[in-house]
C-alpha cells in the first residue's frame, strides 16, 4: 500500500483529502443542525423519531 | 519502480513513501478512533435508526 506514494504526491493528497473531509463534516453538521431531532442549539426537547413534526410546545390558547 | 532512485511519479523515493504511510496509516487510526468514540456518544444521546 505504501506504493500509492510512489505514484501519488502526498502534498496533493493530503489537501485533497483534508478539503473533502472538511467539506464533508460541515455538511452533515449543517443537515443535522436543519433537522428538529439532532439539532443541539435549538433547545428543544428531542420528540420521538416517529413523531419528529409534533412541536413540543402546547398550543396557544384561541381567543 | 524498485530503485531507490528518484524516478517516481511523485517524486518520493521508497524510503520517504514508506515513512510517510506509516506517518499516514498512524494518523488515519487515530482519526478513525475518534470518529468511532463520537459517533458511540451521539447514539447514546439520539439513536437514528
Amino acid at each position: 500500500m505504501w506504493r500509492v506514494w510512489l505514484l501519488f504526491d502526498p502534498r496533493r493528497a493530503l489537501i485533497a483529502l483534508f478539503t473533502f473531509l472538511f467539506v464533508l463534516a460541515l455538511l452533515i453538521h449543517f443537515i443535522l443542525l436543519s433537522t428538529d431531532r439532532f439539532n443541539w442549539l435549538g433547545g428543544h426537547a428531542a420528540p420521538s423519531a416517529a413523531a419528529q413534526h409534533m412541536s413540543t410546545l402546547p398550543e396557544p390558547a384561541k381567543p | 519502480m524498485a530503485d531507490d532512485k528518484r524516478g517516481s511519479l511523485s517524486g518520493l523515493t521508497e524510503t520517504e513513501a514508506k515513512e510517510f504511510h506509516g506517518i499516514f496509516v498512524t494518523s488515519f487510526i487515530i482519526f478513525t478512533v475518534i470518529a468511532i468514540v463520537a459517533h458511540f456518544l451521539v447514539w447514546q444521546w439520539r439513536p437514528w435508526l
